[in-house]
Formats: structure tokens, sequence, C-alpha cells
């Protein structure tokens, strides 16, 4: 998921100088797991625009309805057409990827000329969870893990390092950058080790092949996601979440 | 080892010579006065000076530039330090090719600090390669004469390319690991981040065992309490011991300068002294004397291997 935080209320409300009459979009999406662009941000958000005199106008996206996703986002935005062709400015509450694809689709699929800002920074790809989470991947289009015991090292190595530790480890094997994080070329050269795999940290690892990350990445799949069959389906394993025990970390299968 | 010798530092290196090297620190500056100063009071003291590359990643004059000028101006052999940081692989390669047809001999291939450390956080780090790659990098130039892609270099440079090593690291298994990475790729010399405990380079010396690759340990003698405190303060993997911190700091009572400089020098020769003439019962090649503004100090240590 994409993890993401509000931008501080004073640089929404700098964009949103001299606009008066604005609309909010939420996100069912990552948004709404970090409380970014769910129901209650929403209202939260309109509450403050509101104090500022602004005339808001809400639209929801239930959860699982990302905005990244037109074929989604797009039945809600055009419920609201009459609202966004009168608006000054549209605040979209989700990643940097949910504002990007509203901009175009209320553009170019909506016909209307609009500006469209953030309300969120996205902070990274992140594992983990309940309310602790670690970003792990980059999406760098060349996976490495294989050749790092499973650590990636281009998002866990504070340096991005094909080929470390740095001579900056802390006491505690904590990160030149941040004592709060580990140093991840440690934690490789731990793994490898008790995988029996040290003469694979002795190798040199080529220097990444960022020629697989020309951005923007294009990509295409050959069927779309059938959303009714993709929802029956998600059932058992929902039911299963909702009612099962629990795993314990440490606990034995 | 390499096969031809292109420096006075390699040369004294493979001849099995005790060898000596300095420190020099370019800064934020339109000119480079100082290292230059530096550098003339440590000709004939040291084989060569190393010439750093943004330190702790602030932002100085370009140490490519600095180590020609010192050069052409003193004659002091220059290691020209040059950190990933900053550069990808193409302004690496671009530069190590402008450190040859600028007639630089000595290279120290570094990761660099991250930049979110220094005076200029907000840059954005690069690191597209790390010091094993770079010093692969290097020694493909110099020995095959292609670049990392396979493409050719006409004329390639003549140069030697050093890496760093840091004794006191946290994990030190796997610190001991990756020099002997760097060691695989060709690594030709490496010097070791500052020492200060005789039981910490022992140990590391233990977990290396015999390597091919002459190593200088380096020191810190430190010219003020300041310089001294900042070090064990903000460089990882240094503790300075507390003893010689403290009678650092008992002389910022004094008030007479001359008084003040001379009791520095008793305090850094006394703690030296022990710590080089343990270092002659150890596999080192040398030893690096990072003593940055504090050129006077060295003639007095190099005394005490003699
Ligand atoms: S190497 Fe790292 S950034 Fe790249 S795909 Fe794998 S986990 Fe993601
Ligand atoms: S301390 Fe470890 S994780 Fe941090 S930059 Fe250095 S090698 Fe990477």
């Amino acid at each position: 998921m994409i993890a993401q935080e509000q931008k501080p209320i004073e640089e929404i409300l700098g964009y949103l100088e001299g606009k008066n009459n604005i609309v909010i979009v939420g996100c069912g999406g990552c948004a709404t797991f970090y409380h970014t662009g769910d129901k209650k941000a929403v209202d939260g958000m309109a509450d403050k625009l509101e104090k500022e005199g602004k005339k808001v106008t809400k639209i929801y996206m239930p959860f699982s309805m990302q905005v990244c996703e037109t074929e989604k986002s797009g039945v809600f935005l055009n419920k609201k057409r009459k609202a966004l062709e009168d608006c000054d400015a549209v605040l979209v509450m989700s990643c940097g990827d949910g504002v990007q694809v509203a901009t175009e689709y209320i553009e170019e699929g909506m016909g209307l000329m609009k500006g469209v800002y953030p309300a969120n920074n996205a902070i990274g790809l992140v594992g983990g969870g309940p309310t602790k989470f670690k970003e792990t991947c980059l999406s760098c289009g060349m996976c490495e893990l294989g050749k790092t015991a499973g650590i990636c090292p281009l998002t866990s190595c504070g340096k991005g390092l094909m080929n470390g530790p740095c001579g900056g480890v802390r006491v505690d094997n904590k990160c030149e950058i941040d004592p709060e994080k580990d140093c991840a070329w440690v934690k490789i050269y731990e793994r490898m080790e008790k995988l029996g795999e040290l003469d694979k940290f002795l190798e040199m690892r080529a220097p990444h092949e960022w020629s697989k990350c020309k951005r923007p990445r294009l990509f295409e799949i050959e069927e779309p996601v059938n959303m009714m069959s993709a929802m029956i389906g998600a059932m058992p394993g929902f039911l299963t979440y909702t009612f099962s025990a629990k795993p314990k970390l440490g606990e034995k299968e | 080892m390499p096969g031809e010798v292109y420096s006075q530092l390699m040369k004294e290196l493979v001849e099995g010579k005790y060898v000596f090297t300095g420190e020099l620190e370019p800064e934020k500056a339109g000119d480079v006065k100082e290292p230059i100063e530096a550098a003339r009071e440590l000709v004939g003291l040291v084989t060569a000076c190393n010439v750093t590359d943004n330190p702790q990643s602030f932002a100085y004059v370009n140490s490519l530039a600095a180590a020609y000028k010192i050069e052409k101006e003193t004659g002091m052999e220059c290691v020209y330090q040059l950190r990933c940081a900053d550069r990808n692989r193409m302004a690496l390669l671009s530069d190590v090719l402008g450190a040859g047809v600028l007639g630089i001999k000595n290279i120290l291939a570094l990761a660099g600090d991250h930049v979110s450390l220094g005076d200029t956080p907000d840059a954005k780090p690069v690191f597209d390669l790390d010091s094993t790659t770079l010093i692969y990098m290097i020694r493909k130039m110099v020995d095959e004469g292609k670049d990392l892609a396979g493409n050719d270099i006409h004329n390639p440079p003549k140069l030697h390319v050093g890496g760093a090593a840091a004794p006191g690291a946290a994990h030190l298994k796997a610190e001991v690991a990756k020099v002997k990475r760097k060691i695989k790729v060709g690594v030709e010399y490496l010097q070791t981040q500052v020492v200060y405990y005789p039981e910490i380079l022992d140990k590391f010396f233990k977990e290396l065992g015999k390597v091919d690759v002459p190593i200088l340990v380096g020191i810190f003698p430190a010219k003020s309490f300041g310089a001294a405190d900042f070090f064990d303060k903000y460089v990882a993997g240094v503790d300075v011991p507390p003893d010689y911190l403290k009678s650092l700091e008992a002389t910022k009572e004094i008030k007479d300068k001359e008084k003040k400089k001379q009791e520095i020098d008793r305090i850094n020769v006394e703690y030296f002294t022990s710590f080089l003439e343990y270092l002659k019962g150890t596999p080192a090649a040398g030893c690096h004397m990072m003593a940055v503004g504090y050129p006077r100090i060295i003639a007095p240590l190099k005394k005490v291997m003699e």
C-alpha cells in the first residue's frame, strides 16, 4: 500500500488562496487505510475549509473505490459533475497518483479545466501493520531481493547501496542516517550468515540497472479485473480475516 | 598488488617502506590557499596527502580541482578522495578520466556520508555506485581500458585506487566481509577510519586475517578540544578516549595562546607516541594522519617512528 500523511493545513490553504468554492475528493483505497482520504478525513478537511469561509462540496469514495482507478472513481466524480463545474478548485485526499489520475480525468474525461491540488504527502510503498508500517520497495523494475537475502538494498539501506554496509553503521547496528532504523546491510549479513550464504555476501553485486526504471513507466494488462467476481472471490478471505483468531508473532502453526 | 606503479605512494607501499599520509581539507571558498599552506608544511614529512571530497556532506571546493592545484603548487602528491554520494556512475567516470588528464595518481573511493547529514540536507542523494563498485569501475578503466558498460576508453588513465575500512565498526564481521569484497575487486591500498584503541585494531586485524593489500591506520591528533569533541560526537564508529578528551578540554582554561598550543601538542605527542609505538608491532603498512589544520604535529609524531 502507499502510505501517506496529510500536509500541514497552512500549505493546503496556500494552494487554495483566493479560491472560495472547493470540491474535496476522498479515496477509498490506501488513503482510507491511512486515514488521509476516508469519510472522517474528508469531513475534517471540510470543517477546516468552511471555518476559513469556503464553500465545500464533498465527494466520498466508499471503501475499495480508489481515486487512482478511473473506472471506479469516474462514476463518483460524474455524479457531482455540477459541483465540479461550479468549483474554483479541487482538493484530492489521496496519494500523488490519485491526484494526477483525478486531474487527468476531470480535464480529459469530463472536459473540465480545474486546478486540482494535493492534500497529502505520499511516503512510500509500505508493508506491515496494523499500526506500524515500513517502506520496503521502490518499485524499481529490476528486483534485487534474490541477491540480498530478501531485504531490499535500494529501499531499506538509507543510501541504497548494492554493496554495504557503509562505514557509518552506529552502535546497536543502527543506520548512519537515522538512529531509529536498523542498518539493512547488517541485517542482510546476518540473514546470509544464518542461511549459510556468506559466500554470496562476499561477491560484489553489480550496480543496479536503472535503465529498468525509465519514468514514467507505462503498463498494460490483457484483461481488466472483473469487479463483481473479485468481490465475490474476496468474501472467503474477508470472512476468515474477520472471524478467525489473529496470528501472534512467534506463534507456531 | 598492481603490476605497474604510477605513484610515489604506491611505490613506497610496494617497497614495504613504512608510509605516512596526511589529510587536507578544501573548504567553502573560492580558493584553496589554506590547504596549499598546510601542504607546504607537510612536504618531506608525508608521502602523500588525501584531499577530502565534501567531508561529512558539507559542500566544499571540488576535490579534484583542489588536488590538482595543491600538487601543482607544492609538489605534494595527492590522494584524490571521490565519493558516490553526489555523482552517478557517468559523473564518477568523467571525474576519474579528468583525474588522469590532470596527472593525479591516487584515488580513494568512498561511498560518502549521506547528504542529509551535511550543510545541504535537501540535496538529492545519488549513491548510484557504492565504494566497492567504484573501486571495481576504476580498476576496469585502468586495467582493461573499459567503462562499466564495456565501452572502450582511449588512452586509459594510469592511477591507483584505494578504499576505506572502519576497524571500530559496530558490526565488525559485516565490515570485514565488505573490506574483503573490496580486496576481491582489486582495491590497491586501504586507509582506515580513525582508531584510538589498540584493542579495536587488534580485533580488526584478527578478523581480517592475512591480506596482500597494504593498510594505513588512521589517527586523528586534534588541534583543539572542539575538533576532538566533534569527532567523538558526530563521526560514526569512532570513540575518542575520555582521558584524552579531558586533558584537551583542560587547555581551554589556558589564556596564553602560545602556551595553549604547546600544551595541546604535548598532549597529542604523549597520547600518540604510545599508540604509534604499538602500531609498529601490527600488520599496518603505515599511518594516515588526519591532522586537518594541524600540520605542525606531524613532525614530532613522525620522530617516534624513526
Ligand atoms: S529491488 Fe527493492 S525496490 Fe526493486 S523491486 Fe525489489 S524490493 Fe522493490
Ligand atoms: S548504515 Fe547501513 S542502512 Fe544505513 S546507509 Fe549505511 S549501509 Fe545503508
